[in-house]
């Protein structure tokens, strides 16, 4: 489990490297870059029950934004 | 724009000096330039140390307006070393918590440390017009005869040299120059001294705006922070709000991308908004604005803090974003470092070269400030898509999963240690306990004469030496040192005694092994030793001024 400040650690570089993907390639790419992220965090779980789990738990609570 | 006054500022007077062909016949040690929080601050701390200073200020009262409103627990032991805290205690409103919102569900409790060995809470809440009034009437009781301020006083130029500067001055009834040895710049952000040397300050600046409106409202909600990311009030903003003195409170929110920053901040653009929140959380008394103003967040420094013989401090000096409350009690820190240093090099116990050490501590503060203060501006405030993209899932799943909700976190000012400075000494530690060269004291209580006291209490205007030991530490007479014995139990040889029996393991000490602080006349270790004699304590105070 990471630490608040390990967890803030990459949580800012993840900002600031899609910070720079949109200024140099537009923000559209931000969402290719969450998804290859995505794909690449599946890798490293490694464990389809944990994965469904968070697809799960990303999906709940999401509704129309205003 | 100002629509209500709950403060009675007293107007002063402009008062000039006997000039001689236009200059004044008295040569000054030292000029503030600013008679604001910092200025008054640097003024009642060089007081203490002897040093008399004179003050000039444009303006004919304390500062106006919305300001600076919470002072932290660094700048209360501060304030008590420069005997003020007691008035400003008696006004404002103490706290140590905190929540964050997202749209209507708490996300984060903010829970700022407090325990039974504080003296004082970890922040409270005061005006700074009242802040500002309070060092006044400080200096004014205690030390009328050695500072000088001279209202309606603007400074309009200067030149310098190696010993001083002479200062060019404009008033309602003609300019005059004064002539000083120092001066100090405390004169805020838009700092004349600052531009006229033509310095430029490093760092960035974001790009929104955050419209800053108190508003009188008597409520019976706690005295505590509250952030609110997406309110239903106010969808895609984010709010702020703090209680003052006086049923006043501080509401503040950014503007949209592409809201003009003029037009927002017109009384039919800023009443709705605050009204919608108001109602949203339920306070149904009738409110009234007191003062609309606008606000950026800069993350700005000057690389030096000495120039020759002139200094800066506070605003005039570093600019860090309001969140987490780093800017006047980044600057009351300064003065506080500064006022020692420049009084020892002024009295001639120290060289000039001390005062490279105030520069170099507290730019290094004010980068420390600014990493902090970035992090919270970019989740308060995010300055691209990307930043708002994360928080928004950030928040969001912080309504299920606590482990996301650090995150929020608004982290708050803390005091900044100097373990890198050229002063800070040598660490004999013989447990990890105990603050490392460099930090500040750790609080806790001790009985001292027979009454309750705390261990922040003991550095004076001298350097100061905190012997935890059971015998008496044989250290021969220095002007410039004072020596504390603390011992474990009651000794009536002893300056105080470790009452509660938490301070000695807390600073890593037993009736075994003593442990010995040797601290700073701004509170922070210069140096642990695990044994101690004359010679050894001489030398480092040598070290230390030389």
């Amino acid at each position: 489990m990471l630490t608040p400040e390990q967890l803030d650690e990459v949580y800012t570089r993840a900002c600031h490297t899609m910070t720079e993907l949109g200024e140099t390639l537009g923000e559209k790419q931000t969402e290719l870059f969450l998804a290859r992220l995505a794909l690449l965090l599946m890798k490293e779980v490694g464990d389809p029950a944990r994965i469904q789990h968070a697809i799960t738990t990303a999906r709940e609570g999401m509704q129309q934004q205003p | 724009m100002q629509y209500y006054e709950y403060f009675d500022y007293r107007r002063h007077p402009l008062q000039r000096p006997p000039l001689e062909g236009g200059v004044e016949g008295k040569r000054h040690a030292v000029a503030i330039c600013g008679a604001g929080p910092i200025g008054l601050a640097l003024a009642l701390g060089l007081a203490r140390h002897g040093i008399a200073a004179v003050v000039i200020e444009a303006d004919d009262t304390v500062t106006y307006g919305s300001r600076a409103s919470c002072i932290s627990r660094r700048s209360q032991e501060i304030l008590d070393q420069l005997g003020c805290v007691d008035t400003i205690l008696q006004k404002a409103l103490p706290w140590t918590a905190g929540t964050s919102y997202y749209r209507d569900t708490p996300v984060y409790r903010l829970q700022m440390p407090m325990d039974e060995n504080q003296k004082f809470y970890p922040m409270v809440n005061l005006e700074q017009c009242y802040f500002d009034q309070f060092v006044l009437d400080a200096i004014e009781k205690k030390y009328a005869d050695l500072v000088d301020i001279r209202w309606q006083t603007k400074l309009t130029g200067f030149s310098r040299d190696a010993h001083g500067a002479r200062l060019q001055l404009d008033t309602a009834e003609g300019p005059y120059q004064l002539d000083c040895d120092w001066l100090i710049a405390c004169d805020g952000a838009r700092s004349a001294v600052r531009s006229q040397m033509g310095l430029r300050f490093s760092g960035s600046r974001y790009e929104g705006t955050y419209i800053i409106v108190d508003v009188h409202l008597k409520s019976s909600y706690p005295t505590e922070r509250r952030a609110w990311f997406n309110p239903p009030s106010n969808p895609a903003s984010t709010i702020l709000m703090h209680r003052q003195p006086d049923d006043i409170w501080r509401v503040d929110y950014q503007l949209r991308d592409g809201e003009d920053p003029i037009e927002a901040q017109k009384p039919e653009n800023v009443l709705p908004r605050v009204r919608a929140h108001l109602e949203w959380i339920g306070e149904r008394d009738d409110w009234e604005p007191v003062l609309i103003s606008a606000y950026k967040a800069n993350c700005l420094t000057l690389d030096q803090y000495n120039h020759g013989r002139v200094l800066f401090a506070g605003d005039a000096a570093h600019l860090v974003p309001i969140f987490g409350v780093r800017g006047m009690n980044s600057g009351i820190d300064d003065t506080h470092n500064l006022a020692w240093k420049l009084a020892y090099v002024i009295q001639g116990h120290a060289q000039a070269s001390l005062l490279d050490t105030y520069s170099d501590e507290r730019v290094h503060a004010a980068r420390e400030n600014i990493r902090h203060a970035s992090k919270s501006t970019e989740f308060m405030a995010p300055p691209s898509h990307a930043f708002y993209l994360m928080r928004e899932a950030a928040l969001s799943l912080s309504t299920r999963d606590p482990f996301f909700s650090t995150l929020s976190n608004p982290r708050q000012t803390s005091a900044i240690s100097y373990e890198q400075s050229r002063l800070t000494q040598a660490c004999e530690a013989a447990s990890g306990f105990g603050p490392p060269p460099g930090a500040v004291l750790p609080e806790c209580p001790i009985e001292r004469d027979g009454l309750p006291a705390h261990l922040t209490e003991l550095p004076g205007t001298r350097f100061t030496l905190i012997a935890l030991s059971d015998s008496a530490p044989d250290i021969a007479a220095h002007p410039l040192l004072a020596v504390h014995w603390v011992s474990p139990t009651r000794n009536a040889r002893a300056s105080a005694w470790d009452v509660t029996g938490r301070l000695f393991p807390m600073y890593g000490a037993s009736a075994q092994a003593p442990a010995y602080y040797l601290v700073r006349p701004d509170g922070h270790v210069l140096a642990r030793f695990a044994a101690v004699d004359s010679a050894r304590i001489h030398a480092a105070l040598q070290a230390a001024l030389q």
